[in-house]
């Protein structure tokens, strides 16, 4: 790593590595703690990601592609600084925001009390949000249900008012995993039409898609991942012929 | 000029703005959701004030003076402490939405927490000052209430220590939750609550300093209903410890909870 570029870079990620312990049995108390203290269960070990060295830059448009189980979920998270790695570290550069369907809200609040939450955590401040919420809440059609809390919304209200959110809040590095299954086609169109308009711009993003026309068009590299390695980091196309090409 | 750059930096920063905003919703949710709102806030001590007035003042007859407002302090400062542990255990995995998809400082969590309790507190304390102004005979206030502050700080301390430990405990074993039940229920035995301080430390010789809690309520009781200084010792005493239990919770956060979103 070039000390002299350090500022451009978003998330730098050293030599690291993830592994899951699954216990097959559940031992949850304390006393179960207590007594395996000494003889732990056995654990199956998931390799979810082996040594990776990578570097995304500041503004950039990352793609990750691979198969089901490759540890494209896993590494976003790790990124993201949600999950610890187990060797190695991540820098990050900035306010994170991981984004699936229905992120990062809570089912006991309004929705206008989560877009605050959100808002702030994202690092905006009060004054910042109340000008920003009106659009929010236009964005994901969701005007006559402002003081509702979300346990009360349906699956498509939740997942359009926090795409809204982070559309309009936004994180500096904003992980997307298959965020364009949102809502109705139409949603999708206008979602679509925003994320180019002016999202790419400035922004750093993650984008983790099996669908390939979307990495293509968005992505200035791809990190193609197979059973938890990194197979190759680079050119968009080559890393979306090698995930096409490989068949095993 | 010192302020100007302190004041800069909060305005540059979101954090207590973010804090106070969470607090707020979480008083929110536990107050406002019912009826009575903040007032239950109030019944729960006078409930519990009711019923040992009964069995220490009218049965067993302990001769306390002031025996109201001696129950008073004393059981909201306890009040405050539960809530702040028992009431956190799940806290990792009920705030689970706030850090399992931004890089966020799990700890804010935990200060919106406290601070939200620390309302019902202050509230609970200014009932519990209008209440011995008014209704109790020869107690008067001193500038030794003052004193009040650092050893609220300390209890706050001891508070978020346990909470911290407790709830990172909670990603162990799920039943922490009833140990903790079962020590508490013990604990509020063995805390100054209800008894005379002479007797308390002829029964239980030593254990003002080996209960975390006891030598808060101690001195509490001192600097606000007798107008007299702190004991000097207990309140260093108390702070160490207190710090002791918060550097504990924070290497626990450290060890178990960056594993919470994994494992919750």
């Amino acid at each position: 790593m070039d000390i002299e570029n350090s500022n451009d870079i978003a998330i730098n990620a050293r030599n690291i590595s993830k592994t899951f312990y699954i216990t097959e049995d559940n031992y949850n108390t304390v006393k179960n703690r207590l007594f395996n203290l000494f003889n732990p269960p056995s654990a199956k070990e998931i390799h979810a990601l082996k040594m990776m060295n990578f570097q995304v830059k500041k503004g950039e448009c990352l793609g990750i592609i691979g198969r089901n189980g490759s540890g494209k979920s896993t590494l976003t998270r790790v990124l993201a600084g949600v999950y610890p790695t187990d060797t190695g570290y991540v820098n990050i550069n900035g306010s994170t925001m991981l984004m699936n369907l229905g992120v990062g809200m809570s089912h006991e609040l309004t929705a206008r009390e989560n877009i605050y939450i959100s808002g702030s955590i994202l690092g905006l401040k009060i004054k910042d949000i109340d000008l920003i919420f009106d659009k929010i809440i236009e964005f994901a059609e969701l005007s006559d249900f402002v003081d509702t809390k979300i346990k009360f919304f349906s699956t498509g209200m939740v997942a359009r008012l926090s795409f809204s959110i982070a559309v309009n809040a936004g994180a500096e590095i904003m992980f997307l995993d298959e965020i364009f299954a949102v809502g109705d086609t139409k949603f999708q169109e206008k979602a679509i039409k925003v994320f180019e308009k002016s999202w790419i711009e400035g922004k750093t993003v993650v984008l983790v898609s099996h669908a390939m026309p979307v990495i293509q068009k968005y992505c200035q590299r791809v990190a193609y991942l197979k059973n938890g390695n990194l197979e190759f980091i680079g050119d968009t196309e080559t890393a979306v012929k090698m995930y096409q090409d490989d068949d095993s | 000029m010192i302020i100007r750059i302190l004041q800069n930096w909060l305005g540059l920063s979101n954090k207590l703005e973010r804090l106070w905003l969470m607090a707020k919703i979480e008083f929110k949710l536990r107050y406002y959701e019912n009826l009575l709102g903040l007032v239950w806030a109030l019944i729960k001590p006078i409930s519990e004030i009711f019923i040992f007035y009964i069995a220490f003042e009218i049965i067993i007859k302990s001769n306390i003076s002031n025996f109201v407002s001696f129950l008073f302090i004393g059981i909201i400062l306890w009040n405050f402490f539960i809530e702040c542990t028992s009431g956190t255990i799940q806290l990792l995995a009920t705030k689970k939405y706030l850090y399992s998809y931004t890089n966020m400082n799990k700890l804010e969590i935990y200060f919106s927490v406290i601070a939200s309790n620390l309302i019902g507190l202050f509230f609970n304390f200014i009932m519990f000052l209008i209440y011995m102004g008014i209704f109790e005979h020869g107690t008067y206030f001193t500038w030794h209430i003052i004193i009040i502050i650092p050893i609220l700080i300390n209890l706050i301390i001891l508070s978020l220590g346990f909470s911290l430990i407790l709830s990172n405990l909670y990603i162990l074993a799920k039943d922490i939750q009833q140990v903790w039940g079962i020590l508490v229920g013990l604990g509020f035995w063995l805390s100054p609550i209800l008894y005379k301080l002479e007797r308390f430390r002829e029964s239980l010789p030593g254990i003002d300093f080996v209960n975390p809690i006891a030598g808060i309520i101690i001195n509490a009781k001192n600097v606000t209903m007798y107008n007299q200084m702190p004991e000097w010792g207990l309140f260093i005493w108390s702070f160490a410890y207190s710090i002791f239990f918060l550097f504990i919770g924070i290497l626990l956060l450290n060890k178990l909870g960056s594993k919470a979103a994994e494992k919750l």
